[in-house]
């Protein structure tokens, strides 16, 4: 047992679920959409985690970023000719640039007023994008969009499906890793303690500058799959809602590990979009539901389900 | 006569009007241990302060090893210092063995490219053996166990010797110590001062914080007394025990030649 993989553990709970997911979804294209859609929430969620729960920074401009990785999708497909794989690679370039720029220009804000400005500076992104026509097709958007093809070969929907859950998986495996790592170390105890991070010889604003490129990444990255999936990308695409969700989301999976922001993707779209019984109120449900777990079980469900765990284990052995 | 470590000359610290520290130098010798001690309010952890760089000197500079030293606390803690806080500064949700580990990544973590570089590798690799091990030689040191708990589980005392610990991981030229034995128990306080020997033991030197000039003086081999943001002694530390300035500032009994000038520094 001394020997496992770091991280393994998480990785096989993941896996699982994402094979049954799979399962379920088949050929109905409704599901199909439910999950990239999923992927993309969890994606977004997995980017704020390193800076907001790991560094301690919250930020709010995670529209923007998904939006950016998004038009990276639309641009290249609509304006080049060049592979749209590459969308993949510039979108979270550019993202994790406009982070640090950003990161730079708030580098003396915290708490409420680092997430004040960037929640303004996500709204002016969205009115950039209407306002500049030539460039983003303004509030219409893009449309039409190529498909990706690989020498040839041209996924299916549900092999973008799949492609998406396995993003999703690998992504929150390897963040895992990094939160147990010593850069994690670093940049978690940056969180309490900043001044003994600043004398033990790391600058804590260049560090939250790295941890907020490569959530902006990871949220770009998310942002370039939805919009391939949904074969447009508008201004309206990703809203503030995706980003008030994106916070909450890890608080209902757990916020120990990144798990707990892919499981809370999972439920918050589950409650919001896919809950037949109440499906106009389902962000109301959501909302109710956020309230209670944060009062009975301040860990999260993943938090819960390892004390569970522990519980039972305890008694066994 | 061994190798001048550290030097700070016309160390001083305003506040607005108020002198915290005022032209206080020293010299720091290659496996010496100077205390430093005074009365609450002396200047004390300032003086740490503007060495270790968490606060700017208003006028005075340092060297170390002939090097000036100045700049951001990182850039100090890379040239070789590292210190622990009057409150624990510890990563209250990570373990013990994370606490403990800080020093040791946070020197491979020190450059902009390094922390680039260090993300993609720690979730590549997460852990290794070198560090595991660094770790738990650190904890026998300092006799700390239960290196699984989170450190918010700790008392006080034992935050310290954590803090303690995780300075020594640096492997620094230089350690700066405050106040590391409030709130810590036998064992505490035995396993600071192995830490202390250590460091000396490596030609490295210490800089020790106390209020109590009783426990410090049979483990320095130097004493400077601040009073009132002043050196009002530096040496032996039996010299110091009997001097009149250490009479003057822990009993109050007035030396007639001092009381002139010895008003509160304040400048309007």
């Amino acid at each position: 047992m001394k020997q496992r993989v770091p991280g393994s553990v998480g990785l096989i709970c993941g896996v699982v679920v994402a094979a049954l997911i799979l399962l379920w979804v088949g050929a109905d294209g409704y599901r199909q959409t439910l999950v990239t859609t999923t992927a993309t929430y969890a994606l977004v969620a997995l980017g704020m985690y390193v800076p907001y729960l790991m560094a301690g920074s919250l930020s709010m401009a995670y529209g923007a970023y998904a939006g950016i990785g998004g038009y990276a999708v639309g641009l290249l497909s609509t304006r080049t000719g060049l592979p749209l794989v590459l969308a993949w690679i510039a979108g979270p370039v550019v993202a994790a640039a406009v982070a640090v720029l950003l990161g730079l220009a708030t580098r003396r804000l915290s708490g409420f007023f680092l997430a004040a400005v960037t929640l303004l500076f996500g709204m002016a992104f969205t009115a950039l994008l209407v306002d500049a026509e030539g460039l983003s097709g303004g509030s219409g958007g893009l449309g039409s969009l190529r498909k990706l093809n690989f020498f040839g070969w041209e996924p299916s929907h549900y092999q973008v499906v799949i492609g998406s859950v396995v993003v999703v998986c690998g992504i929150a495996f390897l963040l895992d890793r990094l939160r147990m790592s010593p850069w994690g170390v670093v940049v978690r105890t940056m969180r309490d303690a900043p001044r003994a991070v600043e004398a033990a010889g790391v600058r804590v604003p260049v560090m939250n500058l790295v941890a907020l490129a490569i959530g902006a990444a990871i949220a770009a990255v998310g942002g370039g799959l939805f919009t391939y999936s949904a074969g447009s990308v508008t201004p309206d695409t990703f809203t503030l809602n995706l980003v008030f969700l994106a916070i909450f989301m890890p608080l209902i999976g757990g916020s120990a590990t990144p798990w707990g922001a892919v499981l809370g993707a999972v439920i918050a779209v589950e409650l919001t979009l896919n809950f037949p019984v109440i499906e106009t109120s389902g962000t109301l449900i959501l909302a109710l539901g956020v309230l209670v777990i944060l009062l009975l079980a301040p860990q999260g469900v993943i938090g819960y389900a390892a004390r569970l765990a522990r519980l039972v284990g305890g008694r066994r052995g | 006569m061994a190798e001048t470590l550290l030097v700070g000359e016309g160390l001083t610290k305003r506040y607005g009007g108020v002198t915290a520290l005022q032209d206080v130098s020293f010299t720091l010798a290659a496996g010496e241990i100077l205390g430093l001690v005074g009365p609450n309010g002396a200047g004390k952890t300032t003086l740490v302060d503007l060495i270790s760089g968490a606060q700017p000197a208003t006028e005075g500079a340092l060297t170390l090893r002939g090097q000036r030293l100045a700049g951001p606390a990182a850039r100090r803690a890379k040239a070789g210092l590292a210190r622990t806080f009057q409150y624990p500064q510890l990563a209250l949700e990570l373990s013990v063995a994370d606490n403990l580990l800080l020093g040791r990544a946070a020197r491979r973590h020190g450059t902009v490219w390094q922390m680039i570089a260090g993300a993609f590798a720690g979730a590549l690799r997460p852990h290794s053996t070198a560090d595991a091990e660094a770790v738990r030689a650190l904890a026998d040191e300092l006799g700390i166990d239960g290196l699984d708990r989170p450190a918010g589980d700790l008392s006080l005392g034992e935050q310290r010797l954590v803090e303690v610990g995780r300075a020594l991981g640096q492997d620094p030229l230089v350690l700066l110590l405050d106040e590391p034995f409030a709130g810590s128990d036998a064992g505490g306080v035995h396993g600071i001062v192995e830490v202390v020997r250590t460091v000396q033991r490596r030609g490295h030197a210490v800089i020790l914080v106390d209020h109590n000039v009783d426990l410090v003086a049979g483990l320095v081999d130097r004493i400077m007394l601040l009073d009132r943001g002043r050196a009002v002694f530096d040496g032996e530390p039996r010299a110091c025990l009997d001097s009149p300035q250490m009479q003057q500032v822990y009993f109050g009994v007035a030396d007639p030649a001092e009381t002139e000038e010895d008003v509160p520094h304040v400048v309007s």
